[in-house]
């Protein structure tokens, strides 16, 4: 559920009072025809609260907190747990950590890429559950469990599915939004070596374990878009 | 504007056709070709005008609409096998193809030509809207819809699947596309149930479905060329 745009409105005019409208959507790089649909249906989407969060240097993550529906992000940020910042290393990094620590000295030590991943929000989700969680987010959120899951495949994790899954899982309530994609991991208030100490921490068997769970979940999807990609050629082939 | 729609879904569909005259010339898919040649075909025989000079050489006795009927079985029984390969439903295929599919075919075209003989044709006219309704002309006509809405059956599901995949979003419109025109064909099922003032009604859905699955297969070639040259841009 977005933002009511009267609240947003709100937001706004304490944010930048003299700015027109075509000046906020020129600083915050969005286009005016789609904040003023958005205006228009009432509803104002994240993102587009992100954006010009960004562009006028204001941290999302306040921004957002301003509004009831993210009361969770109020007060000072809940520092990520090592699950949820190994969630967030990127699969083939966290194979390259996996090469690093059994030959040690082998290859310089490559940045972690930023999230999110292809698989950002199913990791995240995978991380921070307790093998009740999508039983307590879809029981509060009234979400079917079958479109929850959906989301995962998808890689999608709307905002306020993301608040009521952290609050389930009993976690800070930006990793989500990191995982989806709305916020950067420095917006969340996650320190820049936090993915990567996380990472170090972890013993040779764990690492090795999660990445063999990483690559055969890669695996499958893999699997499931080259049966999709022949599927497509057959239609292409025989009707082209 | 039931005027006009046949016209317009004509010269569409003989647009599409002539577009694809150099594909068939080079041998890609020459059974696309014909179904849309068929259709085509098959659009312009009903059309009143030609159709009544057409039927006029024929004798008068609407012996065109007969034609036409088997124009649109073999229509279907083609275009029906070439979808359901194309959307890998081997269940349709062998529906279609098959001993069940060869025979209803089979029974629907000798009742056709039965209840044709059995019905006094006499008097030119496009539809045959133009003789007595009795249960004879019904049961033909019945036919004349059913053996579409049979092949239309057999695919909805298979395409439905596409639709609902992750397929590149052009191809998903243009399955969507068929799948309303083959729709509209299990909705002309019902048309015993339009009162004869609200003919037009009929005309609509009939020519709509023509119009929608020839756009719809002509957007699968679209969507197929439209991913080759983003493909050959890439690399």
């Amino acid at each position: 559920m977005p933002l009511p745009s009267k609240a947003f409105q709100r937001w706004l005019h304490g944010v930048a009072p003299d700015a027109s409208t075509a000046d906020v959507c020129r600083i915050a790089g969005i286009k005016r025809t789609t904040l003023a649909q958005q205006l228009v249906r009432g509803k104002v989407a994240e993102p587009t609260l992100v954006s010009i969060s960004r562009g006028f240097n204001i941290n999302p993550v306040q921004a957002l907190a301003t509004f009831d529906l993210y009361s969770d992000l109020r007060g000072e940020p809940v520092p990520p747990t090592g699950c949820e910042l190994v969630s967030q290393v990127a699969t083939i990094d966290l194979l390259r950590a996996v090469v690093e620590r059994s030959e040690p000295g082998s290859a310089p030590v490559a940045r972690l890429s930023e999230p999110p991943h292809p698989t950002s929000v199913r990791n995240w989700v995978d991380a921070i559950d307790d093998g009740e969680l999508r039983h307590r987010v879809s029981d509060t959120t009234g979400i079917a469990p079958q479109n929850f899951s959906a989301h995962l495949t998808a890689n999608r994790l709307p905002p306020e599915l993301a608040i009521a899954t952290s609050r389930a899982a009993g976690v800070g309530p930006a990793g989500g939004l990191v995982a989806g994609g709305l916020i950067t991991e420095a917006e969340a208030g996650w320190p820049p070596t936090a993915r990567r100490e996380a990472l170090d921490r972890m013993s040779q068997s764990e690492l090795v374990t999660l990445a063999g769970e990483r690559l055969l979940a890669l695996g499958k999807t893999l699997r499931r878009q080259e049966q999709d990609h022949e599927r497509t050629e057959r239609i292409w082939e025989n009707l082209g | 504007m039931t005027a006009v729609l046949p016209w317009v879904t004509l010269v569409v569909c003989l647009a599409i056709t002539v577009a694809r005259i150099p594909s068939a010339l080079r041998g890609e898919n020459r059974v696309v070709f014909y179904i849309f040649s068929l259709i085509s075909l098959s659009i312009f025989i009903s059309i009143e005008a030609p159709y009544l000079v057409i039927d006029g050489w024929l004798g008068g006795m609407n012996i065109g609409n007969l034609i036409l009927r088997f124009l649109l079985y073999a229509t279907f029984f083609f275009m029906g096998i070439k979808i359901a390969t194309a959307f890998g439903s081997q269940s349709a295929v062998r529906a279609i193809r098959g001993p069940v599919g060869i025979t209803v075919a089979a029974i629907v075209g000798v009742l056709t030509i039965y209840f044709f003989l059995i019905t006094d044709t006499r008097g030119s006219s496009a539809g045959m809207s133009g003789l007595v309704w009795g249960p004879s002309l019904e049961a033909y006509a019945f036919m004349g819809r059913f053996y579409p809405g049979f092949v239309a059956a057999c695919l909805v599901p298979a395409i439905w699947r596409t639709v609902a995949s992750q397929a590149p979003v052009l191809l998903r419109v243009a399955s969507g596309l068929l799948l309303l025109g083959l729709s509209l064909l299990l909705l002309s099922q019902l048309f015993p149930l339009i009162p004869f003032s609200e003919a037009w009604l009929r005309v609509l859905i009939n020519y709509s479905a023509a119009m929608f699955t020839c756009i719809g297969l002509a957007g699968i070639w679209f969507s197929k060329a439209v991913a080759r040259r983003k493909r050959r841009l890439s690399t």
